[in-house]
């Protein structure tokens, strides 16, 4: 059933037009709000490609119900540049040269985002980090983090 | 934005000097462009040759006929040319040049004449052509700059930048000239060495932080609809009977392999493709018996050891009768490996936006086989090639699945039935159970050691299904299939008489190009023989391959390499630890490597270190083939311990990453990588990291345990959960 709902996605409140409260945030993102940083990798909540922060806490978003996100703080990667946090872990990620393909690093910076806010550090963010790399990037994500 | 391209470069011959000879075409017309999806605050740019561009705010900008799928080929070839204009790292911009298929393609790549990415080729074929398409527009430039105002000498200055001393000109400001001038006959590559073999920061990782890197399922085009597809639960099935609609979806389309749902998102059309399965008739492939693990392996149990059944023989040495050899050897080796089908698993699903009109047809995709588009596209659409626009996104991996056409196919048949932008996006499961799958092989391996312990006859034997065999089914065509004994053919080691064949297994699971290929199971054969070889000969391992290997330097200079790197030879494992070796000869590069295990509370597999040296001739950027040499290691690792797909009666067993288990963080192994310097032409080096990892870790195992381990995975039916 159609419904529109408010939104407030990296700082922007906005009224959005969903087909269904059950949505998951993940197509709302990037399907309906045209924010394709966030990334579809599993659906099934193992791969954390899909990561976004709500009110600072790290959800897979595969799984997440646009309705649930309603009266929340919403932050994606495309939001993580304005953020004090993001900009040290982007900053760490381009120091190490992390990314290879690229396809799962916004999850694992939101993840590791969301840690920070957490008040983590170094190898207790790398500890729980348990999102998906194909490419194998592991060592320096783990590298990254060890500055944050 | 106008673009002036006059010219296509195209550069033939072999540079052994620094004079290098090349021809010029003049073709003019189609250009390297831009994208819908790209923008510039540039508004003025011309080009020089197909490769390179410059606009008004003096960025150059390379086109690359070659697919950025992590491997960092975009800042690799931007490094060659940046040396021969003495450019400044940040006006340096790489695109991915339009798919084409015409003979006169400037993006083929130059080893092969195809417009595709794949078998570690990019650098090996584009490493002299680039440098030269470089020192070209250098020399243009030059020559402009002297037109402009003639006299003294001009030569570069860095930034883009031409300098006679009291004059100096930006590139921006000579290009329209420049662009006007007849190409040198011969250039001089430059010798600087400021971006060659220096370690630049590769140029898509800004956009990879921050998420505005365009992969293919990023892809935004005005009043776009989206979709999703249900293949038959057997593999090879077809459609018989489908419903013409299904409540939300905006229309049905049927795709001959599958049904493909049209909707408003993803999600709703990922839905309803998941929900109509039940309601589809398919017509099911006349036997599904050779679509099933067990058949497949009895039948491949029966050939390799069939005498009845004639081989293909790709290479033999010495002896042809190999019986007297193997009746006076001391010891014997009668060993069979055993290896799966494997899934691709890349990141970024299958996903393709395409835009089809009875004029025209524009398509965005990640893909690996730019080649091969534009004929799929017009096959479907009957459009003329000039009407068939094909950009290349990001790819969020590719692994060899890519170059594949399937899901291209499918979006362009979408697109022409609802005459409306689609893009289609695979579900997690659809992609896994429809991929071209890594051929399962069976590999007998026969060997005997004479009294000097030296390899006195090998016997080789690959059982597997034929990816060109699959591929090439028209009646009588009997195709060979070279790549099936890569790996196993051509190996350095001093053995004297040898064969090495391959019969193909009848089995029709689709298959594809996986990364490494056929070293990806040969290799696993032939390392974890040599080592069983070593230990029935009482040596150690490495000695013994310094034997096999003595006089081939580039081999010694690797094994000796991560002999150092390892301590394999000066220090003794942690408690509780061994180490095993592998080498490889491959992909035109040389690489060795030390993995270090223990076992876990479970008494499974903890790989705690692996060691690695490359030989990959000259380095372009040893940071990046840092990164390939730790990607292939994950690679092999994920794949040597849990990699695995079975068939019942062709249903697959896998469909998403909880039963196909991949390494995570927590799991990986410390990793350290010596290349070896070299100045021999550049190597392969994104599929070189591959192939060692599963006979290094059966090797190590061995150490350990006493127990060899010949079958691939080392533990099947692993899963992985949400933690």
């Amino acid at each position: 059933m159609a419904v529109t709902l408010s939104l407030n996605v990296n700082g922007v409140v906005q009224s959005v037009s969903v087909p269904d409260s059950g949505m998951p945030l993940l197509w709302v993102l990037r399907d309906i709000l045209g924010l394709t940083g966030t990334k579809y990798g599993c659906g099934i909540e193992i791969c954390g490609a899909c990561s976004v922060l709500i009110d600072g806490q790290a959800e897979k978003s595969c799984d997440f119900d646009v309705g649930s996100a309603v009266g929340k703080k919403i932050i994606t990667i495309e939001g993580l540049s304005a953020d004090t946090d993001g900009q040290k872990a982007q900053a760490a990620w381009i120091a190490n040269q992390v990314p290879q393909c690229g396809y799962c690093q916004p999850g694992m910076l939101v993840a590791t985002v969301g840690a920070m806010k957490a008040g983590q550090h170094g190898a207790s963010i790398a500890s729980g980090l348990s999102n998906i790399c194909v490419c194998g990037t592991y060592q320096r994500v783990n590298k990254a983090i060890q500055s944050l | 934005m106008s673009d002036t391209i006059t010219r296509r470069t195209i550069i033939a011959g072999t540079a052994t000097a620094l004079i290098v000879p090349f021809a010029v075409t003049v073709l003019g017309g189609a250009q390297p462009s831009s994208t819908a999806i790209t923008t510039t605050a540039a508004t003025v740019s011309t080009a020089l040759g197909a490769y390179i561009k410059i606009d008004n705010l003096n960025n150059v900008t390379l086109f690359i006929g070659s697919s950025e799928m992590g491997q960092g080929i975009m800042t690799g070839m931007a490094q060659l040319v940046a040396e021969e204009l003495s450019l400044t790292w940040s006006q340096v911009r790489v695109e991915h040049a339009l798919a084409s298929a015409a003979t006169s393609n400037p993006y083929a790549n130059p080893l092969f004449h195809m417009q595709i990415t794949g078998g570690s080729t990019s650098m090996r074929g584009w490493y002299l052509p680039l440098r030269q398409a470089g020192a070209i527009a250098r020399q243009m430039l030059l020559s402009a700059a002297n037109q402009l105002t003639p006299g003294g000498t001009w030569v570069l200055a860095s930034g883009g930048r031409a300098s006679n001393g009291t004059k100096t000109y930006l590139f921006s400001e000579l290009v329209a000239t420049a662009a006007t001038l007849t190409p040198p006959s011969s250039v001089s590559l430059a010798t600087t060495n400021l971006f060659i073999g220096q370690k630049m920061a590769r140029t898509d990782i800004p956009a990879k932080v921050n998420g505005s890197a365009v992969f293919g399922i990023d892809v935004k085009v005005p009043g776009m609809v989206f979709g999703a597809v249900v293949h038959c639960p057997t593999l090879g099935g077809t459609v018989s009977k489908m419903p013409s609609s299904a409540s939300g979806a905006l229309a049905l389309v049927n795709l001959g392999n599958a049904v493909g749902v049209v909707a408003t998102n993803t999600w709703s059309a990922m839905n309803i493709a998941s929900q109509l399965s039940g309601s589809i008739t398919w017509s099911m492939p006349s036997s599904t018996a050779s679509r099933d693990s067990a058949s497949i392996l009895a039948t491949a149990k029966s050939l390799l050891v069939s005498t009845t059944v004639t081989p293909r023989v790709y290479e033999t040495a010495g002896s042809l009768d190999l019986g007297p050899v193997f009746a006076s050897a001391k010891t014997k080796l009668d060993a069979t490996y055993t290896l799966p089908y494997l899934a691709h698993g890349c990141m970024e699903v299958l996903n393709c936006t395409a835009v089809v009109t009875s004029t025209n047809c524009e398509v965005w995709a990640p893909t690996q086989g730019q080649q091969f588009c534009i004929p799929t596209i017009q096959t479907i659409t009957g459009l003329p090639a000039s009407a068939i626009t094909v950009h290349t996104t990001f790819l969020g991996g590719g692994l060899g699945r890519k170059i594949e056409q399937d899901y291209i196919a499918q979006a362009v048949t979408m697109a022409k039935a609802v005459g409306k932008p689609v893009k289609l996006t695979w579900s997690r499961p659809q992609d896994f159970k429809n991929d071209k799958y890594r051929p399962c092989a069976s590999i007998r391996v026969q060997a005997g050691l004479d009294v000097n312990n030296q390899i006195s006859g090998l016997i080789y034997r690959n059982v597997s299904p034929s990816i060109n065999i699959q591929r090439n089914t028209v009646a009588g065509n009997n195709p060979e299939d070279t790549g099936a004994v890569a790996g196993a053919v051509g190996l350095p080691y001093a053995i004297a008489n040898r064969r090495i064949e391959y019969v193909p297994n009848p089995a029709d699971i689709p298959l594809g190009y996986w990364r490494s290929v056929g070293e990806s199971y040969n290799t696993f054969a032939v390392e974890s023989a040599v080592d069983e070889l070593a230990l029935l000969a009482g040596k150690d391992p490495l000695a013994f391959r310094k034997t096999l290997l003595a006089g081939n330097s580039r081999a010694l200079g690797v094994i000796s390499a991560v002999e150092t790197l390892s301590g394999w030879s000066t220090t003794t494992t942690p408690s509780g630890n061994a180490r095993g070796l592998a080498f490889l000869s491959g992909f035109g590069s040389y690489i060795a490597m030390v993995v270090q295990i223990s076992l876990n509370s479970s008494n499974q597999i903890r790989v705690n270190k692996v060691f690695c040296a490359i030989d990959c001739g000259i380095a372009i950027n040893p940071d990046s083939i840092e990164a390939q040499i730790q990607s292939g290691i994950v690679h092999g690792l994920s794949s040597a311990l849990w990699g695995q797909v079975t068939f019942a009666s062709g249903v697959p067993n896998v469909n998403n990453f909880s039963n196909y288990r991949v390494l995570r963080l927590s799991e990986m192994p410390i990793i350290s990588v010596k290349i070896v310097t070299s100045t021999a032409a550049p190597g392969g080096v994104g599929e070189t990291g591959v192939p060692c990892v599963a006979p290094a870790l059966a090797n190590a195992y061995a150490k350990l345990t006493a127990s060899r381990i010949r079958t691939l995975p080392f533990y099947p039916g692993a899963t992985m959960s949400d933690d």
